[in-house]
């Protein structure tokens, strides 16, 4: 694709405002809080779109673009399934902990909880996976550019870390979180238009699914749950229940709940009520995405093959590349102009995620380690000055994991499944320490390592599209997908059983000590005057009864 | 600060920018495009970052 002057124009108006957010913000940072933070006074409307945008990253767009193109349907399960009850869950039943609590990141919580050992686990494996993230989605970034626009990898991986490292570091998190509320609506404008005109090219809604439904898998790419009763009949190759415990229970809630990255956003806001809306709110947006990010990879596979119209998904080997459908989509649909939007759409997504992880990574450094490990008494000047250092340190640790992916191609895989082991337990962890004031710091410590090695020992004995199986091959799955679910749901099983067996064999913490931790232990926070659609449990309700009609809907 | 001037005044310039640059080059179609992609998506930019400044605008 050619780019002209006026591409080029829109890319730099994009950097000049990101930049301009960010200096505006600079002066309200002037404690280590501000900056790492927010000291709690971000706005709820911000709040909530941040918590959608953070995960709106530039891998998630172009895979679930490509999983449309795939699997059809079945990926709004992603949404609907995968994040919607999650999001729901954290705000009405978790928030209260985190917020109430005095912690100040996921891992000091569990310090509060338990013991330091938990916030020491949670706070380095995060923070290794929060930079290896944040490299491979560089990385990914700068293949795609490479390949699209013809821009040299380290050109746009440079550009696109600088501009993140200059508005993190001017305005702190605060900055990010504000700059990814504008990324989110760059993203759904610029890609709005792309769904719009393929949806319309392929013969309209139903004229799209005609198409689809002709090809290899016929009806069961056209709806979500219809053949979801066994894996061989449906283009996922898993079946409904590895696709509500895995998917939507292990994985999603395990993400969703316990993450950081996207509950750092809700614990940046102003109150109590406004950081318990911020996922439940944010769920709304959550749900019509799908039409934006998935539809165009539907589309894609619609108009592929057809003699009439010049397009076709592009082949490597003897597969489709699926990952390349929302490029060459839009170089089929935008004209130079559009173009340049979408060049900063595909931008503004990259920078969102990776900035949370930035972000993210610096304040568990600076308070989880740095603070708790390193430094402990020192002025909060201090750790301003550190948490700023650590803003160029996580760009720097983030353009080095790029280089290292670019030399090993598999260690994307290898990482995924690695933080899949981690990420599988955790919400055993959070779920048990938060409603069940037995559970001890010894008991939730055994469980998370076990749980991870239960994990890791599920793949070492199965196998799914020659992935895994490297002690032994007692069991094969479908796909590799169905693989990952299991694997989790095996991770997380392990954690609940052992975090509840060892607890019961330790010695409790006095309760005075857990009031505000745990769920029995702690005031219901106060009912505000509010109309009822203010309130965390209606409105959740309501977001339920959306998304179940959107499963209905999609059958 | 209020994020709907920003956004506003950004989104408002792409509107002009794509309208301008649709209404002056109407034939810079991409391949497959039925629309004059430009103008339409820029007229969507221009109604939403005049709607942001409104807002903005009101709740000051």
């Amino acid at each position: 694709m050619t780019l002209h002057f006026i591409d080029y124009l829109i890319l730099a108006l994009y950097f000049l405002f990101v930049i301009g957010i960010g200096y505006y913000l600079k002066r309200q940072v002037t404690t280590s809080s501000d900056f790492l933070t927010s000291s709690r006074s971000v706005p709820l409307w911000i709040t909530s779109l941040a918590f959608v945008a953070t995960n709106l990253g530039a891998v998630e767009l172009v895979g679930m673009c490509a999983s449309g193109a795939k699997y059809g349907v079945m990926t709004f399960h992603f949404y609907w399934v995968g994040a919607v009850p999650a999001m729901l869950f954290v705000g009405v039943f978790m928030m209260p902990f985190y917020y109430g609590s005095k912690a100040r990141s996921v891992p000091e919580y569990l310090k509060l909880r338990f013991d330091e050992k938990c916030r020491a686990y949670n706070a380095f494996t995060f923070a290794v996976m929060t930079i290896f993230s944040s490299g491979i989605s560089m990385y990914a970034l700068g293949l795609l550019f490479q390949l699209v626009f013809g821009w040299s990898f380290w050109v746009s991986v440079g550009l696109s870390a600088t501009i993140v490292l200059v508005y993190t570091f001017t305005g702190g998190l605060t900055s990010a979180i504000y700059n990814e509320v504008l990324q989110f609506f760059l993203i759904v404008l610029g890609f709005a238009p792309l769904a719009f005109f393929a949806v319309h090219r392929a013969g309209g809604w139903d004229g799209m699914m005609a198409r689809v439904q002709s090809k290899e898998f016929g009806d069961a790419i056209v709806h979500s749950w219809k053949y979801a009763g066994s894996p061989e009949s449906n283009p996922m190759g898993v079946e409904a229940f590895g696709i509500l415990m895995g998917l939507g229970f292990v994985l999603s809630f395990g993400y969703w709940c316990t993450n950081y990255l996207v509950v750092q956003r809700a614990m940046a806001a102003d109150s109590m009520a406004a950081a318990r809306l911020t996922p439940i709110t944010g769920a709304f947006p959550k749900m019509i995405l799908p039409l934006i990010v998935i539809v165009p990879g539907i589309a894609a596979l619609a108009l592929t093959n057809d003699p009439n119209i010049a397009y076709s998904l592009p082949v490597k080997g003897d597969a489709y590349d699926y990952d390349q459908a929302i490029t060459t989509l839009m170089a089929q649909f935008y004209p130079t102009g559009m173009l340049g939007i979408g060049l900063t759409a595909l931008m503004a997504s990259f920078m969102s995620g990776m900035a949370g992880n930035v972000t993210a990574f610096n304040t568990v450094w600076t308070y989880d380690i740095y603070q708790s490990y390193i430094r402990k008494d020192a002025p909060d000047s201090h750790y301003l000055m550190v948490g700023r250092m650590t803003t160029i340190v996580g760009v720097l640790l983030s353009i080095g994991a790029a280089y290292v992916a670019t030399l090993y191609n598999n260690i994307m895989d290898l990482l995924q499944l690695v933080f899949g082991f981690v990420n599988g337990p955790l919400f055993a962890t959070f779920l048990l320490g938060m409603f069940w004031k037995r559970a001890t710091g010894h008991g939730a410590f055994t469980g998370l390592v076990s749980g991870t090695g239960a994990a890791a020992l599920t793949l070492g004995l199965t196998i799914a599209e020659g992935k895994g199986g490297w002690i032994a091959q007692i069991h094969e799955f479908p796909s590799a997908m169905a693989q990952s679910f299991w694997v989790a749901i095996f991770g997380w099983t392990t954690c609940f059983v052992v975090t509840i067996l060892v607890s019961l064999a330790t010695r409790p913490r006095p309760e005075a000590e857990l009031k505000g931790l745990v769920h029995s232990l702690t005031e219901k926070p106060p009912q505000e005057d509010v109309p009822w659609y203010m309130r965390p449990a209606p409105l959740s309700i309501v977001a339920c009864i959306a998304c179940v009609l959107l499963n209905i809907i999609f059958w | 600060m209020d994020l709907r001037t920003p956004s506003g005044i950004l989104f408002t310039l792409y509107g002009l920018i794509l309208c301008g640059y649709g209404l002056i080059v109407p034939g810079a179609t991409a391949p497959l495009a039925e629309f004059n992609a430009n103008l339409v998506s820029g007229g969507m930019f221009l109604i939403v970052g005049v709607v942001m400044l409104w807002m903005a605008k009101r709740a000051a």
